[in-house]
């Protein structure tokens, strides 16, 4: 097809209409894209953040089993420190009561086998630092004579502990207090088990004085129906036979 | 990304299919944007010239004359101009020669009409399968850079550990605007192909009419002689 050069005139007339209708179209939408962009960037997302609260207990003391024994000495150091504070401000405030016989804890339920350290130092009350601490020396010196026998071996305290944990830990999650629970109630339970780890018994040592408050507690313990206890018979019968639980709901705001 | 995003960086990130299909929409896109001026400029021009013309044969003027300084006027002759002189051209020359039947003058006169109309409605609908293509199938070629972009956005997703929307908002985006483009050629290519197509049926409408009326005249002609 041969063009005439009117025709070719039609032609570039139709090229430069045609990139200025591109160029208007592309510069409307770099202008407007801006601005529409802008406003939706004012708006900002939210989290739910999940984390992890707790981790597991024995896992926990396996590696602190492995860790090198300076940071055991001062981890040990340190806990004891807690429980001599603890115990002193507990003094303050309960010297005077008739439980001090038993076992005395400020957190919530409190499991303490009686013969275990801290319940001996709870029956002392007034603790001299100094004792506190060549005792706790020779407890040191002790474990360390423990580790070089067996290096990944747990103490025999610490896993009591642990066991004490574990079964404060169950009986917690069974408790459901009543509505008319207060801040200062407190039951003391007395449980019995079998070396299976079953509880038989529970009685109500000392009351609170609500009757519904002491329920809810024993049925906590006889509804957590069984616990993990050392499959050593010896440490069984001398820690887990039978143990006293207090129910103090601290965290209640009335 | 405090940063919004602009369309040149959507167009600059994406990846290369998505940039060539891009690439070939928007060239068909000024095509077509080139075809649809030119029609508009060169069916207008016809028509204009076409109504100036028929004003000008029902004028009464001489036939012959009007030939004449249809010829010499421009070489190139189009529209209903070429129509009347191709026609009156072949009526002259086999008029001239001796003993030539009228019938065989007048269907030679209408061949040469009818080829003269044929050729002028080639030249109307030059352009126009163009832009018929451009509008049926630039939306497809934009949705499969989309689609493409958008696949390749979801792969790398495959990779991330915390899937969230920033990662694949981009990839998207840009994607989105290969089916933009797509759109943005093919929608006028469309409107602008039924709209012509609907303008040349009506010139050649013209065309045909004014054809069927100058054989007539020419056959009036033949007879009188």
């Amino acid at each position: 097809m041969n063009l005439s050069s009117n025709e070719v005139m039609t032609y570039v007339t139709a090229i430069l209409f045609a990139l200025l209708v591109h160029g208007i179209v592309i510069g409307l939408m770099s202008l407007n894209w801006e601005e529409s962009v802008r406003s939706y960037t004012e708006l900002k997302p939210y989290y739910i953040e999940a984390a992890i609260v707790a981790e597991n207990p024995y896992k926990a003391k396996e590696e602190r089993a492995v860790d090198q024994e300076k940071s055991r000495r001062d981890k040990k150091l340190r806990e004891r420190r807690k429980t001599e504070a603890r115990l002193r401000q507990e003094q303050v405030n309960w010297a005077r009561q008739q439980r001090l016989k038993t076992d005395v804890k400020p957190a919530e339920p409190a499991v303490l086998p009686e013969p275990t350290p801290v319940v001996e130092e709870a029956g002392e009350t007034e603790v001299d630092p100094e004792s506190v601490r060549s005792e706790f020396a020779d407890e040191l010196a002790e474990a360390l004579t423990r580790e070089a026998n067996a290096r990944k071996a747990v103490t025999d305290d610490e896993k009591a502990m642990a066991y004490v944990a574990q079964i404060r830990r169950e009986i917690v999650q069974n408790w459901s207090r009543p509505p008319s629970a207060r801040n200062g109630m407190e039951v003391l339970l007395r449980v019995l088990l079998i070396p299976t780890g079953e509880v038989v018994d529970v009685k109500v040592e000392d009351s609170s004085g609500n009757g519904a408050f002491d329920r809810s507690a024993v049925l906590a313990v006889t509804k957590a129906r069984r616990f993990v206890v050392p499959t050593d018979s010896q440490r069984f019968e001398r820690d887990f036979r039978e143990f006293t639980v207090l129910f103090r709901p601290d965290d209640l705001r009335l | 990304m405090n940063e919004p995003l602009s369309i040149l960086d959507l167009v600059l990130n994406a990846s290369v299919v998505v940039q060539v299909v891009m690439g070939l929409l928007i060239l068909a896109s000024l095509t077509s944007w080139v075809m649809i001026f030119q029609r508009g400029f060169a069916l207008s021009s016809i028509h204009r010239q076409a109504t100036d013309f028929e004003s000008e044969f029902w004028s009464g003027k001489d036939l012959g004359e009007l030939y004449v300084e249809l010829d010499t006027e421009n070489s190139d002759v189009i529209g209903l101009e070429s129509i009347f002189a191709s026609g009156f051209k072949e009526f002259s020359r086999s008029g001239q020669q001796d003993g030539a039947d009228q019938e065989r003058v007048m269907q030679n006169v209408q061949r040469a009409m009818r080829v003269a109309l044929v050729r002028e409605e080639e030249r109307l609908e030059t352009h126009l399968p163009f832009l018929a293509t451009v509008g049926s199938t630039s939306p497809y070629v934009g949705l499969f850079g989309t689609v493409w972009g958008i696949m390749n956005s979801f792969r790398g997703l495959a990779t991330v550990n915390q899937a969230s929307l920033s990662v694949v908002a981009p990839g998207i985006s840009e994607a989105l605007v290969a089916t933009a483009i797509g759109l943005f050629a093919a929608i006028p290519a469309v409107i602008a192909y039924n709209r012509y197509a609907a303008y040349v049926e009506v010139i050649m409408n013209r065309f045909e009419a004014f054809s069927d009326e100058f054989s007539s005249i020419l056959d009036r002609a033949s007879h009188q002689r």
